[in-house]
């Protein structure tokens, strides 16, 4: 073999973890590793990380990396490429340092400033605009919070930038966004690829308060001397800004073609198609991110993941031993897997967390409806599982009111799990293949970078190159069974509305 | 079983163990108004119900206690009887020092405790961090209580060893069962983010694995998989992290000084803060500081 090898990196700095994935030029995995860092939640509607600890946490990562895996081989390092979750907000001050912590998508204390402008004759416009829904998760609301709620850190503020801005200018001194990053700000004009006037208004800020937009094959500048020696890597390794967790998972899902829907599910999820048209949903339910000029990833994004079933497996699990969570899920898994499609009746809406898409809904709770005297444990198992898998298909279902859908590619460590994959073929009636890549958005990076590189011509061509081998195709009449669930689900999550308010109120 | 109170001052039974205020076992069968009067707020304060029914305010907090459990009193905290007097029933007290220093040393239990000076620090932390000041059904002190009343009372040869040993053993007991009081042993994350919360408050001790695993109620083993699965790091590693991201605040704050910066964030010395911050980003504190003030 020869010595001399080449590879990319990609760092992708998601909500509970960073993870760095080393991929030869081919796009096989040399090595993979994480490092995880805690998200703060000081009151009941905050979540916070600290930027430093994430910097620091990535460097480390990063270094092992490199330390174990690719300089004992001669391995040259020809990019890095960077990927990040999407509507984290910090502060910085002058001299760039940060003003507190990082706010997360996940942070809700925006929520009134979300409530004010979705109310509002403002909204049709910058919705149309930016593409991103009304909803706390978006920067702009964030941003309007500090400006209202915290004057003194908004004062002192000379900018507003992203966790993966902050990570990239400490490695290269350069404060930029990518445009794909920026679409799910809120902030920005999808159409015209420029801060949109009308929301930095509502926001209380001037363009020259965000990040420098670029391209997501741009390069990030150049690697600071010390960490060139800290890390030894050379000089003119190429760092390329990147993209967002969510365009990147559906480009490393194989997905560049109109007909094809990606369903991600980890603790959260979401359904999203890409393509050269914005979806302008009349009732501004879905995201319209952007990853190249012209090229869209749509879709709306769920609460409801496996962290739901995780809340239960806590709950109502058989712990044989402390903290197993993993066995005690798989052996939930195996009873459930025995009971009848459907539950025999019993239907779960997995709102424990309220809901985004379809229903945007702050104030949904769970419900188990339907349980007669026959239920027993399994039942309320495998019903959990599809109510969080009902919950994907009405995404779809609506998704199918602007496009239509042939196939499924699904990832993500919930989705992923067999005994989903075959009920997702069942409920949406399609064929569905999984990515047997474990690191989508790593994968996507990955796809990014080579297409820089010339290895491939274009990202069509790259997403292409992903073969998606394991299928689940639907069964016999399971389909009409599901529906027939689905609908008493569907008719339950809008006529409870109101019933959600009066419950949240005793909350 | 018949009552006895055991003080200090008064009782020659008491006399080789100067850490123990106070041991007695009441059986209180009719009212008496004002017959509860509490004080000894140096003390670590068991008490152990055998029968009855008790309201009780611990620390301005309601608690009603049931046969077979064990309250713990921290020194300082404040205990009242809910309705001025001791409700009918019959209980175990203990009232021990925690702070008789010997030789200076502040880290051990006293000359009397075999608990190691180690051991203790993670026992204190424990005990302390968590506050659990009920722990129910805790059948294993029973037996406990009455081996210490019939070796103090029997004084047969070695009973001085022996009463000792019960003490340790009743501390322990008492640990490890506010461990897995407070940590639900079903959720990871979340006792990993109670740990990451210690240790934050806490940075400039010098954290030992067995004190982190301690707090999340694991033995080291387990515990140091378990993190290394859930962080990527070692558990010492996951801590260099938090002690670096807190440094990099400090050195981009002007005005602190490095030395109390590294001692601040839990490095031996300034050159162990050096040494490893080099390490990690190429950077010596100083110069870092230089290229961001």
């Amino acid at each position: 073999m020869a010595s001399k090898k080449n590879c990319i990196i990609t760092i992708e700095i998601g909500t509970n973890a960073v993870r760095v994935v080393a991929f030869d030029l081919t796009g096989t995995t040399i090595a993979s590793m994480k490092g995880s860092y805690p998200t703060f939640h000081s009151q009941p509607d905050y979540s916070e990380q600290d930027p430093e600890q994430i910097f620091i946490t990535m460097l480390y990562v990063l270094k092992n990396l490199l330390i174990e895996h690719i300089h004992p081989h001669k391995i040259k390092v020809e990019s890095i490429c960077f990927s990040a979750s999407m509507h984290s907000v910090l502060a910085i001050d002058k001299r760039g340092n940060p003003l507190g912590n990082a706010v997360i998508w996940a942070d809700n204390r925006a929520k009134k400033e979300a409530e004010k402008l979705k109310n509002s004759p403002q909204s049709k416009i910058i919705y149309s605009a930016t593409g991103t829904p009304m909803h706390p998760m978006s920067p702009l609301f964030k941003i309007a919070w500090f400006r209202h709620n915290d004057k003194e850190r908004f004062k002192q503020a000379s900018k507003f930038i992203q966790l993966k801005t902050y990570i990239i200018q400490q490695l290269t001194g350069e404060y930029l966004i990518d445009h794909s990053l920026a679409s799910a700000t809120g902030l920005l004009n999808i159409h015209k690829i420029k801060w949109e006037s009308e929301a930095l208004a509502y926001a209380g800020i001037n363009s020259g308060m965000l990040a420098d937009l670029v391209p997501i094959f741009e390069s990030a500048g150049k690697l600071k001397k010390a960490y060139q020696n800290s890390l030894g890597i050379h000089a003119d390794t190429k760092l390329i800004v990147g993209s967002s967790d969510g365009c990147l998972a559906t480009l490393g899902a194989g997905v560049k073609d109109g007909c094809k829907a990606t369903i991600t599910i980890e603790d959260s999820g979401a359904v999203r198609i890409m393509g050269n048209k914005v979806l302008n949903d009349k009732k501004q339910r879905f995201f319209n991110y952007l990853l190249t000029e012209n090229c869209y990833v749509s879709g709306g994004p769920t609460n409801s993941g496996g962290v739901i079933f995780e809340w239960f497996t806590k709950q109502f699990g058989d712990f044989k031993n402390p903290f197993d969570m993993e066995y005690t899920m798989k052996e939930l898994f195996a009873v459930a897997a025995k009971v009848n499609a459907g539950s025999d009746g019993l239907i779960f809406l997995p709102y424990l967390l309220g809901e985004r898409a379809p229903i945007w809904d702050a104030n949904a709770r769970g419900v188990y409806f339907g349980i007669n005297i026959n239920h027993e444990r399994q039942h309320f198992i495998r019903a959990i599982i599809e109510g969080i898998l009902f919950e994907i298909y009405s995404i779809g279902k609506t998704l199918e009111e602007h496009c239509k859908i042939n196939s499924l590619s699904i990832n993500g460590s919930f989705a992923s799990i067999p005994l989903c994959a075959q009920i997702i073929a069942d409920i949406f009636n399609k064929p569905v293949s999984i990515s047997q890549h474990n690191y989508s958005v790593g994968l996507g990076a990955y796809l990014l970078s080579a297409t820089e590189m010339g290895i491939f011509t274009n990202l069509e061509e790259a997403a292409k190159s992903i073969v998606l081998p394991e299928q689940y195709f639907p069964k016999n009449n399971l389909h009409d069974i599901y529906m027939r669930h689905f609908d008493i689900f569907e008719k339950l999550s809008v006529k409870l509305k109101d019933d959600f308010v009066d419950v949240v109120k005793l909350q | 079983m018949s009552q006895f109170l055991l003080q200090k001052e008064n009782s020659t039974e008491l006399q080789l163990f100067e850490h123990i205020n106070e041991f007695a076992f009441k059986k209180n069968n009719s009212i008496r108004l004002n017959s509860f009067n509490e004080n000894c707020s140096d003390c670590l304060r068991l008490y152990y119900i055998i029968e009855g029914k008790f309201d009780w305010k611990i620390n301005r907090e309601n608690y009603t206690l049931y046969p077979n459990d064990l309250v713990i009193i921290l020194p300082g905290q404040e205990l009242i009887a809910e309705k001025g007097y001791l409700e009918i029933g019959s209980l175990y007290w203990l009232k021990i020092y925690l702070n008789i220093q010997h030789n200076g040393n502040k880290n051990a239990l006293g000359i009397w405790s075999s608990i190691s000076a180690p051991e203790y620090i993670s026992i204190k932390k424990i005990i302390f961090l968590n506050n659990v000041p009920v722990l129910s059904r805790l059948t294993d002190a029973a037996s406990i209580f009455s081996q210490l009343r019939n070796e103090i009372f029997g004084q047969e040869i070695g009973y001085v060893t022996r009463v000792n040993q019960l003490l340790d053993e009743l501390i322990i007991l008492i640990t490890r069962k506010v461990t897995q009081q407070s940590i639900c042993q079903r959720d990871f994350p979340q006792a990993f983010l109670k740990l990451e919360n210690e240790l934050r408050k806490d940075l400039s001790h010098h954290w030992t694995v067995e004190e982190m695993a301690a707090i999340v109620g694991l033995g080291t083993t387990a515990f140091s998989d378990k993190v290394k699965n859930f962080t990527g790091f070692t558990p010492i590693n996951y801590l260099i992290n938090i002690r670096i991201s807190e440094a990099i605040k400090l050195l981009k704050k002007p005005g602190e000084n490095v030395t109390d910066i590294a001692l601040d964030t839990g490095f031996y010395s300034s050159q162990h803060f050096a040494t490893t911050f080099k390490k990690l980003t190429g950077y010596t504190p100083s110069h870092f500081r230089k290229k961001n003030i």
